[in-house]
């Protein structure tokens, strides 16, 4: 009992230093947000009063950010499966050569370092005027559109963008995977008979489950809080045409309204929903991977 | 059967050496351009600059106060790091070695918040910020970003020292090491392979974030890269040569990271994904 007691002494004095900043700054605003989602808190005032839940109620109506919503999910879609499509067909090429392997790896990762701050901008300059230049000059007159300015050519523009610098993650991971699987067994399906695609399909595939759980769950993960691409591309716009849920608590929160109350009650939701979702995500996939 | 092969091969080279062009276009479009004058680059945007001219960047070093911003930098993701992987190191030992009920709680504490998205608890945390007076403050930054890091480094850490012998502390132990001495000159050395791992994770993450500062620092002379690169972006509106050659400028010192730690980088990114 006495060494139970001095063990957790000792485990308290080495784990206090770090508890102290995740307690300050992650636990606690996670917890304190969800009494502020129930106040009229405006950020400027000193003084708040509770509204019970009058801000989800406000929510579930605001067209705003149902309309963030319904866009934040559509590029959850689309980049969960172009992203990761993309990124297992680079990963198996590089793997499939024996050559420059190492050359492609470092090109394909590059974006990755680079912030999407910077990414965004220097995409805005291509969508702004590369792209016009080489219509008129090259005769390539498919890109004369108005990438950032239509709805649908600017969601377009963002997937590209987005894409571009996510890639490279999730082709690190599915490339350490693809390494993991066993060349006797490729070999083995080979001597039966079995062609390259099938070999792919039914013996290399399988054995990578793992990071196509991974893949999908960083994808949905960060896809949900997409903010830095759609800031610097198109900023939301045009209207609210390309704002997804992330810049409409930002705006909600830090321009204009500085409605904090309100925003952290949109944050609770989009919590709530992004929770579900992995949950489920995980489930699936880690049921599936067990099977195999 | 071998010719087929041989085909297969080619067009997957050709195939990847596009994708690869693609990759780097927007990054030498950038390059490029900003070594055209605003005449050049309005009347031959994909053609080579006529000549190495600096100008631009002249004009946008002292914008942006390229030092200064650099510097900033520089102190946000050493002190975080440091503050991460000292914290953490020892947290997630201890919660390893430790068999009590209290350090199962602990640890799911810790655990249990990495599903929180950024931005749900933004707000909430801007409030903690102003409370604490740290806003502007880059320590103070320093100590969010410890706040918001240490819950995968321990969850790496912890998982990691359940892979080391527990002999060697208890030979320490029994040497008459105090628990300073065992966790600095046995347990951190052992660490070191994951250690790695989280410093480039961090480092990378702290280096390339834009929405935090962009909440808590309003101050010019506390700006990141980032947050300067932004300002003159509004600034300069259409002046594409200024703000590419920023954009750069910008970039530049992870380009230089990247090539000299390259194999690792990669190695890390790679293990830790894996593991959380």
């Amino acid at each position: 009992m006495k060494i139970r007691a001095k063990q957790n002494l000792s485990l308290l004095l080495c784990v206090l230093p770090a508890l102290l900043v995740y307690g300050v700054f992650k636990l606690y605003p996670a917890v304190s947000g969800v009494y502020y989602a129930m106040t009229d808190w405006n950020g400027l005032s000193k003084t708040y009063s509770f509204v019970g839940l009058d801000n989800f109620a406000e929510v579930l109506t605001d067209g705003y950010y149902w309309q963030a919503m319904l866009f934040t999910l559509k590029y959850v879609l689309v980049m969960v499966v172009i992203a990761n499509v993309i990124a297992l067909m680079l990963a198996v090429a590089i793997e499939s050569r024996r050559r420059a392997k190492g050359l492609f790896r470092t090109v394909f990762y590059m974006p990755n370092m680079i912030s999407m701050v910077i990414g965004g901008y220097m995409w805005m300059f291509i969508f702004t005027r590369v792209l016009y230049f080489m219509s008129d000059n090259w005769g390539m007159t498919f890109l004369d559109q108005s990438w950032i300015g239509d709805p649908n050519y600017a969601f377009f523009a963002i997937i590209v963008v987005a894409a571009w610098g996510a890639i490279g993650y999730l082709m690190i991971i599915y490339m350490a995977a693809l390494q993991g699987v066993s060349p006797q067994l490729k070999e083995a399906a080979y001597l039966d008979g079995a062609n390259a695609w099938q070999t792919f399909w039914r013996v290399t595939f399988p054995m990578i489950g793992h990071a196509l759980t991974i893949c999908i769950f960083w994808t949905l993960n960060s896809a949900f809080q997409v903010f830095d691409v759609i800031y610097t591309l198109t900023g939301g716009g045009p209207g609210r045409a390309t704002q997804s849920v992330a810049l409409n608590i930002y705006e909600e929160a830090f321009q204009g309204n500085v409605r904090f109350g309100y925003a952290t009650a949109k944050s609770t939701v989009l919590f709530a929903i992004v929770l579900v979702i992995t949950i489920v995500q995980l489930r699936l996939m880690k049921g599936r991977e067990q099977e195999l | 059967m071998k010719q087929k092969r041989l085909l297969v091969d080619w067009l997957v080279f050709i195939a990847l050496t596009l994708a690869a062009l693609f990759t780097l276009f927007p990054l030498l479009m950038a390059l490029m351009n900003s070594f055209k004058t605003n005449g050049q680059l309005l009347t031959d945007v994909v053609g080579w600059p006529q000549s190495l001219n600096f100008d631009n960047y002249l004009r946008t070093w002292d914008k942006m106060h390229y030092l200064r911003s650099l510097g900033n930098n520089l102190y946000l993701a050493i002190i975080s790091v440091t503050l991460i992987v000292l914290l953490s190191a020892l947290a997630g030992w201890r919660l390893c070695r430790t068999k009590t009920k209290l350090s199962g709680f602990l640890f799911s504490l810790f655990v249990f918040s990495m599903l929180i998205p950024f931005s749900s608890i933004m707000i909430p945390l801007y409030r903690v910020v102003l409370v604490l007076k740290l806003k502007n403050s880059l320590f103070g930054l320093c100590l969010v970003y410890a706040g918001l890091g240490v819950s995968m480094a321990i969850f790496l850490y912890h998982g990691f020292v359940k892979g080391i012998p527990l002999e060697l502390e208890e030979a320490a132990a029994i040497d008459g090491c105090t628990m300073r001495q065992t966790f600095f000159s046995i347990v951190m050395p052992m660490l070191s392979p994951i250690t790695a791992t989280i410093v480039i994770t961090n480092a990378l993450w702290i280096w390339n974030d834009f929405l935090l500062p962009l909440v808590v620092i309003s101050k010019n002379d506390k700006y990141t890269l980032l947050l300067s690169t932004n300002t003159l972006f509004g600034q300069y509106s259409s002046d594409w040569t200024a703000i590419l050659s920023a954009l750069i400028l910008a970039a530049v010192p992870v380009i230089i990271f990247y090539a000299i730690f390259q194999k690792r980088i990669l190695e890390g990114i790679a293990d830790g994904a894996v593991k959380g």
